[in-house]
């Protein structure tokens, strides 16, 4: 039996005695009618705790999507708001199902909790395509938090030309350097990386992508991006070279005829 | 002021261009969510292209027709000649008789 010590004179609890514990977005709670009114969040490559104010949001995030109209068979939390510190733009929230009610949602977590939610709805299938495909989404899905326990460990299926397409967006930051924040070089840089490393067959994580960053633009740290502290004809002769690298590698698989 | 106006107009156009070849490829693909999926990361390279326009003279209103004319060649041997690119390495589906016409789609495009 679990041991749990609280002071003494605690009022309404005597030594001894036997007590049910439960967290804050705790076990399963129940209500008098035994419904299930939350459950203990999933965690899936979170490898840092997270902070006590951070899982309040996402207990509050997952009320909000279960007291509105759609019907979702899962909410995951992904994205920037699960790294260390709170240096977080928006929650990303992928609700994954049919349900509607997208734009309520958003409104209640901007209004109900004051940060911005960036929701996106997806149907398991498109989702586990996705995944299968696209180098961004199994970034996305390589540290999440869930609502329900899940798996979206798929095979990779390499579509060269779709790898192209989704290349083409970080092109824009050889143009568009200037016009540019830290935040956006940061984007459409992990983007191309992404790429590279999805074509190569090598794992995709946060922390992979980061260090062949800090390794491709010989970086102490990531921030130096995020902050646009950059040095932009040193930055911008690398990232010209590595894309065309990559280039170069989806063009080869464009060429060999694979769809 | 010429040289910097030059520069921002070659960035303008570098970007309106991108945003071109992305819904070229995005028909090649075929790929039906695609459009849905991403929408919004083809609207990037409008959007960037748009911060631009903002500093080129002239400024609340359209270019002169003379620029235009310039600017739609320059944006169409762009895309033709990336798309080129794609096609030489052995890239099928793609379609460059679509190029003028999306150009000239978008320059009737109130700004």
């Amino acid at each position: 039996m679990d041991q749990i010590y609280i002071p003494k004179n605690r009022e309404g609890l005597g030594i001894g005695e036997y007590v049910i514990v439960r967290g804050v977005l705790g076990g399963e709670v129940r209500s008098e009618g035994e419904e299930i009114k939350s459950r203990r969040p999933f965690f899936y490559g979170v490898e840092e705790k997270i902070e006590g104010i951070k899982m309040r949001i996402i207990g509050e995030i997952f009320r909000i999507v279960d007291e509105s109209e759609g019907k979702y068979e899962n909410v995951i939390i992904t994205g920037s708001f699960l790294d260390r510190g709170f240096g977080f733009n928006d929650v990303d929230i992928l609700l994954v199902g049919q349900g509607g009610g997208v734009e309520k949602i958003k409104k209640k977590i901007e209004s109900g909790i004051g940060i911005k939610g960036h929701v996106i709805l997806m149907g398991r299938e498109e989702l586990i395509k996705g995944v299968a495909s696209d180098p961004l989404y199994l970034l996305m899905l390589s540290r999440f938090v869930a609502r329900k326990r899940t798996s979206y460990n798929v095979k990779r299926k390499i579509n060269y030309k779709l790898l192209d397409f989704y290349l083409l967006k970080s092109k824009v930051l050889l143009s568009g350097f200037d016009e540019l924040n830290g935040n956006e070089k940061y984007y459409l840089t992990r983007n191309m990386v992404a790429i590279n490393l999805f074509v190569r067959g090598a794992k995709i994580g946060v922390e992979e992508i980061n260090s062949m960053i800090k390794k491709i633009f010989e970086l102490g740290a990531i921030e130096k991006i995020k902050e646009n502290m950059i040095d932009k004809k040193d930055f911008l002769k690398k990232y010209k070279k590595f894309y065309d690298e990559t280039f170069e590698l989806v063009m080869r698989g464009v060429g060999d005829g694979t769809k | 002021m010429g040289q910097n106006r030059n520069k921002l107009l070659g960035l303008f156009i570098g970007n309106i261009s991108n945003a071109i070849i992305h819904k070229i490829l995005e028909r090649a693909i075929q790929i039906e969510e695609i459009a849905r999926r991403y929408g919004k990361e083809i609207a990037n390279s409008f959007d960037i292209a748009r911060r631009y326009r903002k500093k080129i003279n002239p400024l609340g209103r359209s270019f002169p027709e003379k620029d235009v004319e310039e600017i739609k060649e320059r944006i169409i041997k762009n895309v033709k000649s990336e798309l080129g690119v794609r096609i030489a390495r052995g890239y099928k589906g793609i379609s460059l008789d679509d190029v003028e016409e999306i150009v000239l789609k978008l320059s009737r495009t109130p700004e």
